[in-house]
């Protein structure tokens, strides 16, 4: 909490405080941690004589700002018409369940983020799964969660990726 | 001289605002009234005994005219435009149609596509069939938190008359929401309730919880102690409106401070029996 | 090389002697390599070139002064990385690392052409050895983007000695600010951001506005998708935009100005950034500018993320640090706009038009373009088209020019089929409207609009209704989500039009979306709403056809949605190889060795793999 209030102040500092540069002061906050953390943007309230109310419009009106960290992984399952057909539900299903995620949002632990999306337009690997990048096809349930399991654990350090991911 | 996206080029505007006329008359669907400079449309159809149909105007908050119920046809001598009445600023002398056919088809429209998104509100059929409309020809495709129509009137009132600024929007496009930050009981509230005083389709409620004495707004998750009359004991606001009003009152207004810890009933009450102790007081 | 000066210049003279200065440095330098290294050129690694280049001029002992600089884009996006060799203007296309040796030896030592590297017209086969033999480049007029290709956007050095400045110190120094905007005004100048607005009428409301305070906004925010107009000005020629919003401050009697970027330009920011800082230190943004009473600063701004933003209201509401909700513009923005002040707000383009109209006068603006249209227009042409890029033409050219002189047509055969200009809010344009002059006004009357100056040209395998129903949804995602018929207008309109192509559309949808749009286009509070059902009613205007074969028979003429065509084998083109069949998902497909194979109709579920798969070409969409 005291790191994000000295961040905070600096960020509002380098702005001279000019509450109409809250956007740019938004997109600092988040390199910095990769997303806006909710006691970031009590601080940004505080700083400026803002209400929160203000603040968190602007956080969840603007389509770069990011509420909830993003997972180490990016995890996609495919729900076009054949890979639904072949059972893609039950695997997405699956994964829900042992994971405790939902389809498009992250792991509590931010192994990893689930998406499902509309086809990705490899029906003949039906169903597919595709983890940060890799094509998995002809998964199962339980083949999906043994990949899942295997995925190397998030870092604790904050994302390098961070820069890349707002643009 | 119209262009595509319906906007008057700038000279047209201007003309005539820096007029000196004070009170432009307004003549609407044939009846002339006079108001002030800067009053709105609205204004003048209720002068004129015009009765236009709102949801998100209300008098003491200023007007975003987000909702478009209000359409009425503004003459710009060789076509209309359609306006809001409820901001639209007189400015010069103006002729407004608010039951020409485009301004009724203009209104009924918006309405159905209120009525498909929150058909479960009483409230907002109640205002449906006062404009003749029984019933929508759009299903309901998108999704509203118990008949929200995000008139906006809460965050307003919240904002602008209570000073607290408690709950706001959030998201964007149909995903936009009335919500307090985090989506988490809203920190700043004090629930005095205004919110649900203004919500014109009933999405807003003051719940009582007599059992643990607590008053609640929802869907705002906020909850309070409710403060009880020193005097009879019930329940009179929530314990954060008391202790601001208290709190603005200083320590030698004792008088005030007394009766602001009693129910309104005795207050009145209390007020009566001064009235009565008063030398010269004809009890009849 | 240029050096820079630390000195502020305290007068238009100061000014004068420096570009004097500036140019004598220049003829020092003989040889002059120009790379590209804007965003599509970078993407391309050019940022590589230049540093080969610049090793090369370094490790060169000719007893010549070489320099090799970075420029901004050219436009002829589809032949990056561009590199061009002063003199001779010599422009060499499609450039990799291994030609850099190459063409430092040949052309910039020896003087030699390397013929391979020059562009070829794919229909004589000749080759062009200067850029403005280029069909792409011969039949454009550059005004605007003359600087882009020629000179350094990070060094503010290289647009003074190419005369930039100029035309503030002119204004400042000779004019008043009504001779200014008179001078806008003869020239016709009409905002390019797609309002389209006289420049010069909201010029003089902003001035004559109640109050000492007042805002000058330049809207980067450019949106729609496939426009990049923009972004080549900002990153390019960034000081075109600030002299411009100097003039107009100084026009208009405003002291501070912004410039909005979109959150997704980050070089654009960062080169404004630069141009602003170089030009404070050198005194043209300040106080008392070049010894004048005239004092202006920018401040940048960006986006977060919002289309809508590229609304006036919205951007002054973000520029607030709001929500980018638009407001009623009863009472326009040039009496009460950012912070209640009054405002002008101009799109780049406009900007970057205005010391161009101050040096040459009003009249020789006036003298380019259609009679209500005055001067030139950046578009970005892409899509089906051979050569995708930015053009810059006088108005009044024909949409046929534009897509088959300067663009090359469509490629690989096809058929054109419509051009959509205008973006979200625009509309489409079929075969039949190719001559079209290209202008405000005679795009609206084809029911589309000129709008930022994006061009999409769209060939015969393009589905129209699908072209319908992705600017619908890019609308729906986008909108602010205000006023009630945007948010629900838009969500209504999208859910008839999935219907449509996924095959369950019902008669009278047509008609439901005609209802729709009209409500729309009276009702909605912001332009973005009025405009949102423009793309549908002009694909139903020009394509009717396609909507009624996908309501009334199911079917996709196009063959572009899924479910809406067939797939058939062409029995004299198979081979019998049995690709399809090993890789068919759900076994539709039957055959054997040298028998033309099958697909079982109510077995295929549509998904394409035999298409994807037949290396024969014997699948038909039908």
């Amino acid at each position: 909490m005291a790191e994000e209030t000295n961040l905070v102040e600096t960020i509002v500092d380098h702005y001279d405080g000019d509450e109409g540069m809250l956007i740019p002061m938004m997109q600092d906050l988040q390199a910095e941690y990769g997303y806006l953390p909710a006691d970031g943007l009590r601080c940004l309230s505080k700083s400026l004589a803002m209400p929160l109310s203000r603040v968190y419009a602007v956080a969840t009106f603007y389509s770069s700002f990011r509420l909830a960290p993003k997972g180490a992984h990016d995890v996609t399952l495919c729900m076009g018409t054949v890979c639904y057909l072949k059972g893609a539900p039950d695997i997405l299903d699956a994964i829900c369940k042992e994971f405790e995620v939902e389809a498009g949002g992250t792991t509590a632990d931010r192994l990893f983020s689930l998406q499902g999306v509309n086809c990705v337009g490899a029906c003949a690997l039906a169903p597919v799964m595709v983890v940060d990048g890799k094509y998995y096809d002809g998964v199962t349930p339980a083949s999906a969660i043994e990949i899942l399991e295997d995925l190397s654990p998030a870092q604790e350090s904050s994302d390098s990726n961070t820069k890349e991911d707002q643009a | 001289m119209r262009n595509m996206l319906g906007y008057v080029p700038l000279l047209r505007n201007l003309e005539g605002v820096e007029g000196d006329n004070q009170v432009p008359t307004v003549t609407i669907d044939g009846k002339k009234v006079r108001v002030k400079k800067n009053a709105t449309v609205l204004d003048a159809a209720k002068r004129a005994g015009i009765w236009i149909p709102t949801l998100c105007y209300h008098p003491s908050v200023s007007s975003e005219a987000s909702c478009r119920l209000c359409m009425v046809e503004l003459d710009r001598g060789e076509w209309r435009q359609l306006v809001t009445a409820c901001n639209y600023p007189v400015r010069r002398d103006i002729v407004v149609y608010a039951y020409s056919e485009a301004a009724v088809r203009a209104r009924r429209g918006v309405m159905e596509l209120l009525l498909a998104r929150a058909p479960e509100s009483e409230e907002l059929k109640a205002l449906a069939a006062k404009m003749g409309i029984e019933r929508t020809s759009y299903p309901t495709v998108t999704e509203s938190q118990r008949s929200c129509i995000l008139c906006g009137l809460c965050v307003s009132v919240c904002e602008q008359m209570i000073g607290q600024a408690a709950i706001g929007f959030a998201g964007r496009g149909v995903q936009r929401t009335v919500a307090a930050p985090f989506r988490l009981p809203a920190e700043d509230c004090i629930g005095c309730g205004a919110c649900a005083a203004v919500c014109p389709v009933g999405t807003i409620k003051i719940r009582m919880h007599p059992d643990s004495n607590e008053i609640e707004i929802s869907p705002f998750k906020s909850r309070f102690k409710l403060r009880l009359c020193e005097q009879c004991n019930s329940p009179i606001v929530s314990e954060k409106v008391a202790a601001n009003a208290l709190g603005k009152l200083d320590a030698n207004n004792e008088e005030l401070r007394e009766i602001l810890r009693l129910c309104p009933s005795c207050r009145s009450l209390r007020t009566a029996g001064q009235l009565a102790a008063m030398p010269g007081y004809d009890q009849e | 090389m240029i050096l820079p000066t630390s000195a502020k210049l305290n007068s238009p003279a100061d000014l004068e002697s420096l570009v004097r200065r500036y140019q004598q440095d220049n003829s020092s330098v003989a040889k002059c390599v120009r790379v590209c290294v804007g965003t599509g050129c970078a993407a391309k690694g050019s940022r590589k070139l230049y540093e080969l280049f610049c090793e090369a001029a370094e490790q060169s002992d000719a007893d010549v002064t070489i320099e090799a600089k970075c420029v901004g884009c050219h436009g002829f996006c589809e032949r990056g990385p561009i590199v061009v060799v002063e003199p001779g203007e010599g422009l060499y296309q499609r450039v990799e690392e291994p030609d850099v040796a190459e063409i430092f030896r040949e052309t910039v030592l020896g003087g030699r052409i390397v013929e391979r590297l020059l562009y070829e017209d794919p229909a004589t086969g000749k080759k062009a050895s200067e850029a403005a033999e280029i069909p792409f480049y011969r039949v454009q007029q550059r005004i605007v983007l003359a600087g882009n290709g020629r000179i350094d956007p990070t060094r503010i050095t290289e647009y003074i000695a190419d005369g930039g400045y100029g035309a503030l110190a002119k204004a400042i120094s000779s004019m008043t600010p009504e001779e200014v905007i008179d001078q806008v005004e003869i020239a016709g100048l009409r905002g390019r951001g797609g309002g389209g607005f006289l420049t010069a009428r909201k010029w003089r409301s902003c001035r004559e506005a109640k109050g000492a305070t007042k805002y000058v906004i330049c809207n980067g925010d450019e949106g729609d998708p496939g426009a990049f107009m923009d972004r080549s000005i900002m990153e390019g020629n960034p000081h075109s935009v600030i002299e411009g919003m100097l003039i107009g401050a100084y026009a208009i009697g405003s002291k501070q100005g912004y410039i909005y970027v979109r959150n997704e330009y980050p070089l654009a920011v960062e080169h404004l950034k630069m141009a602003i800082s170089q030009a404070r230190d050198i005194g043209l943004l300040g106080e008392k500018i070049l010894g004048s009473s005239f004092s202006f600063d920018i401040k940048i701004n960006r986006g977060g993320g919002a289309f809508v933003c590229g609304e006036s209201t919205a951007l002054m509401a973000s520029l607030e640090g709001r929500p980018g909700e638009p407001r009623a513009k009863y009472v326009h923005t040039v009496e009460s706009g950012f912070r209640g002040k009054p405002t002008n707000l101009n799109n780049v383009e406009t900007w970057a038009n205005v010391p161009h109209i101050i040096n040459r006068g009003g009249e020789w603006f006036a003298g380019t373009g259609t009679e209500k249209s005055k001067g030139t227009k950046v578009f970005s042409l892409v899509g089906n088209v051979v050569n995708t890029g930015l053009v810059e033409v006088p108005m009044g050219i024909t949409l046929r020019r534009i897509i088959e002189e300067i663009g090359g047509g469509v490629p690989d055969g096809k058929s054109f089929k419509a051009v959509q200009t205008g973006g979200p809010s625009g509309g489409c344009i079929p075969a039949e409207h190719l001559d079209v002059r290209v202008d405000f006004d005679e795009l609206t009357k084809l029911g589309s609009m000129m709008g930022s100056g994006g061009m999409i040209v769209m060939d015969e395998d393009t589905c129209m209704v699908r072209v319908a129903h992705y600017f619908t949804e890019f609308l729906q995602k986008e909108s602010c989500g205000k006023c009630t018929p945007c948010r629900e207008g838009l969500a209504q309109m999208l859910h008839i039009l999935n219907r449509i192509i996924t095959g369950e559309g019902e008669v009278g949808d047509v008609e439901e979306l005609g209802t729709l749009a009209e409500l729309l286009e009276g009702t909605a509070l912001c332009a973005l709403g009025k405009t949102a059902a423009n793309p549908i009613i002009s694909t139903i205007r020009y394509f009717r056809d396609e909507y009624d074969a996908h309501i009334l028979d199911r079917h996709c003429p196009a063959k572009q949605c899924k479910g809406l065509f067939r797939y058939e084998i062409d029995a004299e083109a198979c081979k019998a190889c049995g690709i399809c069949l090993k890789n068919c998902p759900v076994d539709a497909i039957t055959g054997e060795k040298k028998v033309p194979h099958v697909i079982n109709q109510d077995k295929c579920t549509l998904c394409g793999t035999c298409w994807d798969t037949c290396p024969f070409s014997a699948i038909l969409k039908v």
